[in-house]
């Protein structure tokens, strides 16, 4: 019988073999996904968001706030359409989002720390964690895209930076430097050498962000907010086009 | 079909087994890919010095030298508006502790001036043991990195005894190498344990197949428990109140942080050292000789000083040619393996007198042009070539000019 053509009142469970392979088959796909997840959305974030998430010293006011999350939404809003449209499953942005973290932390142990010698508190990711499960409950007590665009996309912006600053806060403590004061972070990049790195690169604290005084983050969050409604919904959209369940309709 | 699979096996470990006998470890850095006349016009190193090239972990040395800023600077090089003395490390095996420019200390980036001369200083701490071939080396922003001379440098010592210690601005000491990992970590942690047990609450029930036919069947409402609800409610009030609740104890335990620091620093460069008005050298016409690997320049020099002077020495792109008749001393060149020692010759090796103007033809000659990669200037889009001319009088004073001129290709 074709999943398609089932009615509520003809479904049966699965039970015995059937629902042990059917569990199997979760199982299988779950891996699958986790390392595809793994590997994609971590290209994806190393292409995109790149040095801001690798140095300490990137991680700034104004750009990391803005660019973060708004590549770091894609890969979720994606995923959460077809977990939630095909499944029902309201963990496609925490699944990412956790997948994206094991692939930036065995890179960064092993690409950054034990071949290439970097401390790795130079290199410690930022979490997106609390924004992907606020993501994931939105959608699913909302049951909407556009409300889920709308306050979610707004809320895995604007959660970004507060969650991330318990965890880099202390690397904006000043230190003197050269007749001059630095952060750690900054000092982070003067001491550890990057060859490729010159300390002109960063992409830091320019710009016209500076219309309310020195509050350069909220804007920046505001700012990603917005942004992150509409590359919400043009994601959720990549995933509603390039997924398919016709294999599932053959069982 | 076994056989040939065992066959084909064995002739590939075979064929691998031979690439493994000569592994070598990559110690090129790139230092001949720049085009040469971005090398040769642009930064112009000399004097370059390395206190020690032996020492242990933890143990400071410094390399110390002089660069003239190429007044030919390449048209199609962006101006040094934005410029970073670096050095050339496969990863921080050493650490920067001090850095200065003119004397002054210097941790950002810096505007250069075409024309102007400047003398550093890079202090440097011994972090990873072993053998590296080091390069001082400016980054110019959307020029690319123009190497200074290479030496190698041996780190005895264990990795795990190095330590690096900075007082922040309280006045408390931090080990920057694990400084905030812990607290990194816990977090992570913290918001990891949340997100497992989210999927958790999920992935514990049938999924993708049992779950698609519920939905197909319309039985969507079973699919999401009121429990689910109530959990995903409560979660959705509560992530966003420790987020701030979290971020507003971090604000209240770090009262005084500041911004990432992002300023250019300003050093104005020395009083004139090169071309510096006492004796000019004007380049008439640069011919290389692709045969012989020779360049023949044609100079019309003019002694304003007070002595009689000899030319000694011409470097461009870190490679000497040396005058084995200057009766003085040259630079110090013994860490350099790029010296020519013979191959400078002049038409007319005699004293430049006082007020004397002379032209005079000389030629720079030896396989360092090819072996450097510089010979490739004649196929460069800009095929002008730069470098300094060293004169000495007869007491060792020292003067410089930067030369320069579009040279001529001889083929034949």
């Amino acid at each position: 019988m074709m999943s398609a053509n089932i009615s509520k009142r003809s479904f049966r469970p699965y039970t015995g073999e059937k629902a042990r392979i059917s569990r199997a088959y979760d199982y299988l796909i779950l891996v699958l996904a986790l390392f595809l997840f793994i590997g994609a959305f971590h290209l994806h974030f190393a292409l995109t968001v790149g040095d801001w998430d690798f140095w300490v010293d990137w991680k700034d006011r104004q750009y990391w706030p803005l660019v973060t999350p708004l590549m770091g939404i894609t890969f979720p809003a994606a995923v959460q359409y077809v977990m939630w449209n095909k499944f029902r499953l309201p963990m496609g942005a925490t699944l990412c989002v956790a997948a994206l973290l094991i692939g930036t932390w065995v890179t960064r142990i092993f690409a950054y720390h034990y071949w290439n010698y970097f401390p790795i508190n130079m290199v410690l990711p930022a979490t997106m964690l609390p924004g992907a499960l606020v993501l994931d409950f939105i959608l699913m007590l909302s049951n909407s895209l556009t409300i889920t665009a709308l306050f979610g996309g707004a809320a895995f912006a604007l959660l970004f930076y507060p969650s991330n600053w318990p965890i880099f806060g202390m690397f904006h403590v000043p230190v003197e430097q050269g007749n001059g004061q630095v952060t750690v972070a900054d000092l982070f990049g003067f001491q550890y050498i990057r060859t490729g790195m010159p300390e002109y690169l960063r992409i830091i604290e320019r710009g016209t962000l500076r219309t309310y005084g020195q509050y350069a983050t909220p804007l920046s969050a505001f700012a990603s907010a917005l942004l992150c409604t509409l590359m919400y919904t043009l994601w959720w959209y990549i995933g509603k086009w390039f997924s398919t369940v016709r294999y599932l309709n053959k069982i | 079909m076994k056989t040939i699979l065992v066959k084909t096996l064995t002739a590939f470990c075979l064929i691998f087994s031979v690439y493994l006998i000569n592994v070598q470890t990559a110690m090129a850095h790139g230092e001949k890919a720049l085009e040469p006349f971005i090398r040769m016009r642009t930064i112009q190193w000399y004097d370059v010095h390395w206190s020690k090239q032996a020492f242990n972990v933890n143990e400071e040395i410094s390399v110390s030298g002089k660069f003239h800023v190429a007044e030919d600077w390449p048209i199609g090089v962006p101006k040094p508006e934005a410029s970073f003395l670096n050095i050339s490390t496969p990863g921080p095996v050493l650490i920067r502790t001090e850095r200065y420019l003119n004397g002054k200390p210097w941790t950002n980036s810096v505007a250069l001036e075409p024309g102007g001369d400047y003398d550093f200083k890079v202090v440097l701490k011994g972090r990873m043991p072993g053998h590296y071939h080091i390069h001082p080396f400016f980054n110019l922003k959307d020029a690319g990195q123009v190497m200074g001379p290479g030496v190698w440098l041996d780190i005895a010592g264990n990795a795990s005894d190095f330590s690096n210690q900075a007082k922040i601005i309280n006045g408390e000491m931090i080990d920057m190498e694990s400084f905030g990992f812990a607290n990194g970590v816990l977090w992570h942690a913290f918001w990891g344990i949340l997100a497992t047990a989210w999927l958790l609450w999920w992935v514990r029930r049938p999924l993708f197949i049992s779950r698609y036919r519920m939905l197909e069947a319309g039985m969507e409402d079973e699919l999401i428990t009121p429990q689910d609800k109530l959990i995903a409610k409560s979660a959705m009030v509560a992530v966003p109140v420790m987020v701030l609740a979290f971020n507003a104890m971090a604000n209240n335990n770090l009262p005084n942080t500041i911004p990432l620091q992002a300023s250019l620093d300003q050093i104005l460069p020395l009083p004139a050292k090169v071309n510096a008005g006492i004796v000019n050298v004007d380049t008439l016409k640069a011919e290389y000789r692709v045969a012989e690997r020779a360049m023949k320049f044609d100079l019309k020099i003019d002694n304003q000083s007070n002595a009689p002077l000899h030319i000694g020495e011409f470097s461009t792109a870190n490679v000497y040619f040396l005058n084995k008749d200057l009766p003085v001393a040259h630079q110090d060149l013994s860490d350099s393996s790029t010296v020519s020692v013979e191959g400078m010759s002049l038409d007319n090796n005699d004293a430049i007198k006082p007020g004397e103007q002379r032209t005079l033809t000389m030629i720079v000659k030896d396989g360092l042009w090819e072996s450097e990669k510089l010979d490739g200037l004649i196929r460069d889009a800009d095929s002008r070539i730069g470098g300094l001319l060293f004169l000495y009088d007869l007491t060792g004073k020292r003067y410089i000019s930067s030369i320069t001129a579009a040279v001529i290709p001889k083929f034949n």
